[in-house]
């Protein structure tokens, strides 16, 4: 059956052109064209299907595959860092699933098999659940002590459709399917935008021509317009949310922690708990409002463009308690929140508002030119910026002890970002010149995969930097490198 | 809490800091000001691709000179601010002064090294070598115009190190 969906694969790729072979190509030859393509593509894939072997063996996957060219490819099970199983709609009509094993960067995965009978699939994860287990270093052999073999594993978090519908609400995905179809529309008729807007300001024009709408009714039918907007937009969201979220788990077990989500297409991730490389915490003041976080974290698995490969949402929603439990089950032993944060320089909500007073100022110079004395009032936002940097300054800080390094940031939007120091990499202290005048410095601590945006000390007092970097340093060459 | 002189304070002990062979001056001075020459003269020329061919030939060297020595000025500075460090921590390099910055690659988490060598770096018997990390921003380091015997025996010593510990990479 694995030909099957080797050919839809392909199918894929070529779907528009063949669409329009058969649609557009009006004449016997050209249906015969796209008959020997789709003939074409059937012998590649069933080609592919028996040429492809996969094997275990006591360490490794080894992958025989290759038409022409014969390859093998041996994949030691302490290399992979992240097996995910993906169902679409079609995989669990037939009771299949689709495998790939990745390992640390790279940019396709390490092995991939299409299509697997669903319980091969989950014992080939636990397969690898259990040898990565067994060749993993000595300090690591006590956690797999821990009940590693059980099938069932324990439930970290698992959303209710609630839970799901919030989350909906929170994100801004609905944004996506608003901007892929403006992008679709455009490409599938290039004249049409003009067209329609065209068509669209004459039947606007003899609608409201014809009402004799005042000033306040146009910007009540405005108002309304950006409600519609904003509605539709939350239900595109909430849309979306149930579609990808929809039966959300977290399940650990022994040292492997799983993730399984989807409606229509199921997917399941898993990678070893010490596979994770720094973790972010969010909240904005969506988030806020329902008294919920979200908490990512980020592997050494290479993300590729949108396609989310590795495992990378632990609690897409949780409230804040929730999340700090999870972070001190995942860590044990880390103080998690920190109890006391650092602040930072004091001076450092001057250097916040710096972007923000500049751009008043351009804005000043640009409308005043255009407008004349009006063009002052753009001036009003310099107040607006000094606060919000005073308020950003005072909130955010930093925390080290001999676990974890953390950064916290923001003030509508709050973010907190931290890694353990076994996990950092290359540290760099950097200054502007304006830094410099300040007294100080920014403190950037690598991490690998780092997807989230580099977790870094900002602004703090260059005395306190130069210490930070230095301790960092030596407990960072101290501990051998465990990914 | 502000401090006038980074680079002066943050030393630990000042002649462990180690900067370029002077033979590398040649080479960083005279990259860039080339590049800015090169830079300057493509500006120029298609700026005033419709002016008359009269202009060209003072507006040229009107602009293209200052651009070189400019770049020739940023060179000789680059070279000078590019301080390296190997200690038991691992490897430093301070660049800039500026915009200054302080990498530090500890030796536990090198992956793997490169030198390179072009044909100019030859003949000044100069190196770059490159330290690679399994980090994401600073994932390569790399720091050019090394002396050709200190890039062989600091990738020698990192490659060491890396070593000692290479059945924690599993």
């Amino acid at each position: 059956m694995s030909w099957l969906f080797v050919l839809l694969q392909q199918l894929k790729q070529f779907v528009v052109p063949l669409l329009v072979l058969v649609f557009l190509g009006r004449g016997d030859r050209n249906q015969l064209w796209s008959l020997i393509a789709v003939g074409g593509f059937v012998v590649v894939a069933l080609w592919r299907y028996l040429t492809f072997r996969y094997r275990i063996t006591a360490d490794s996957v080894v992958i025989d595959s290759g038409l022409l060219e014969r390859s093998r490819r041996q994949v030691p099970f302490s290399r992979i860092h992240n097996v995910a199983i993906h169902q679409s709609l079609l995989h669990r009509l037939f009771g299949v699933a689709e495998v790939r094993l990745e390992s640390a960067g790279g940019d396709k995965p390490e092995a991939q098999m299409r299509v697997l009978q669903l319980d091969d699939a989950i014992a080939l994860e636990a397969l690898v659940r259990r040898r990565g287990a067994a060749v993993a270093p000595a300090t690591v052999a006590a956690e797999t002590m821990a009940p590693a073999d059980k099938t069932e594993g324990r439930v970290l978090l698992a959303l209710p459709p609630a839970e799901v519908l919030r989350l909906g609400l929170i994100s801004n995905r609905g944004m996506i399917v608003v901007g892929g179809a403006a992008v679709a529309f455009s490409q599938l008729n290039p004249q049409l935008p003009d067209d329609v807007s065209d068509r669209w300001s004459h039947g606007l024009e003899a609608f409201f021509g014809n009402l004799h709408f005042s000033y306040g009714q146009y910007a009540l039918a405005i108002l309304a317009a950006l409600l519609g907007f904003a509605v539709l937009l939350r239900v595109f969201s909430v849309a979306l949310a149930l579609l990808q979220y929809w039966g959300f788990r977290l399940e650990e077990h022994g040292r492997r922690l799983t993730v399984e989500r989807g409606l229509l297409t199921r997917l399941r991730t898993s990678a070893p708990r010490r596979r994770i490389q720094s973790w972010t915490l969010r909240e904005s003041v969506l988030h806020r409002w329902f008294g919920r976080r979200t908490l990512d974290i980020d592997s050494a698995v290479a993300e590729n463009g949108n396609q989310r490969r590795g495992l990378r949402e632990l609690a897409p929603i949780a409230t804040a308690a929730a999340c700090d439990t999870l972070v001190r089950h995942l860590l044990p032993g880390a103080a998690w929140p920190p109890e006391r944060w650092q602040p930072l320089h004091p001076r450092a909500w001057w250097r916040l508002s710096l972007p923000g007073a500049v751009v008043a100022l351009v804005l000043a110079a640009a409308l005043c030119w255009r407008l004349g004395a009006w063009g002052l009032a753009a001036l009003a936002w310099l107040p607006w910026a000094v606060f919000v940097a005073r308020q950003h300054a005072r909130r955010a800080g930093y925390a080290i002890d001999d676990r974890l390094v953390a950064a916290r940031s923001g003030w509508w939007s709050r973010r907190w970002r931290f890694a353990e120091l076994d996990k950092l990499q290359a540290l760099e202290l950097r200054q502007s010149p304006l830094d410099r005048s300040l007294g100080m410095a920014t403190l950037w601590l690598d991490t690998a995969g780092a997807a989230s945006g580099p977790l870094r000390l900002r602004y703090l007092p260059l005395a306190q930097a130069q210490a930070l970097r230095a301790r960092l340093g030596r407990e960072v060459a101290r501990r051998p490198l465990r990914w | 809490m502000s401090e006038p002189n980074p680079t002066a304070d943050a030393t630990p002990a000042p002649d462990d800091w180690q900067a370029l062979p002077a033979r590398a001056r040649t080479l960083f001075v005279g990259s860039t000001a080339l590049g800015f020459a090169l830079a300057a003269t493509v500006a120029v020329v298609v700026l005033c691709l419709g002016a008359r061919p009269s202009w060209l030939s003072w507006l040229l060297p009107a602009c293209v000179l200052p651009a070189a020595a400019f770049g020739a000025w940023l060179g000789w500075r680059r070279y000078r601010h590019t301080r390296w460090l190997l200690d038991g921590d691992g490897f430093g390099l301070r660049r800039g002064r500026l915009w200054f910055s302080d990498t530090r690659v500890p030796g536990s988490r090198v992956q793997h090294l490169d030198i390179r060598r072009g044909p100019l770096e030859r003949h000044f018997r100069l190196a770059t070598l490159v330290i690679h990390t399994a980090g994401t921003r600073h994932s390569e380091v790399s720091v050019s115009g090394l002396d050709a015997a200190d890039a062989e025996r600091l990738r020698d010593h990192l490659a060491r190190q890396t070593d000692d510990d290479d059945d924690a990479g599993d």
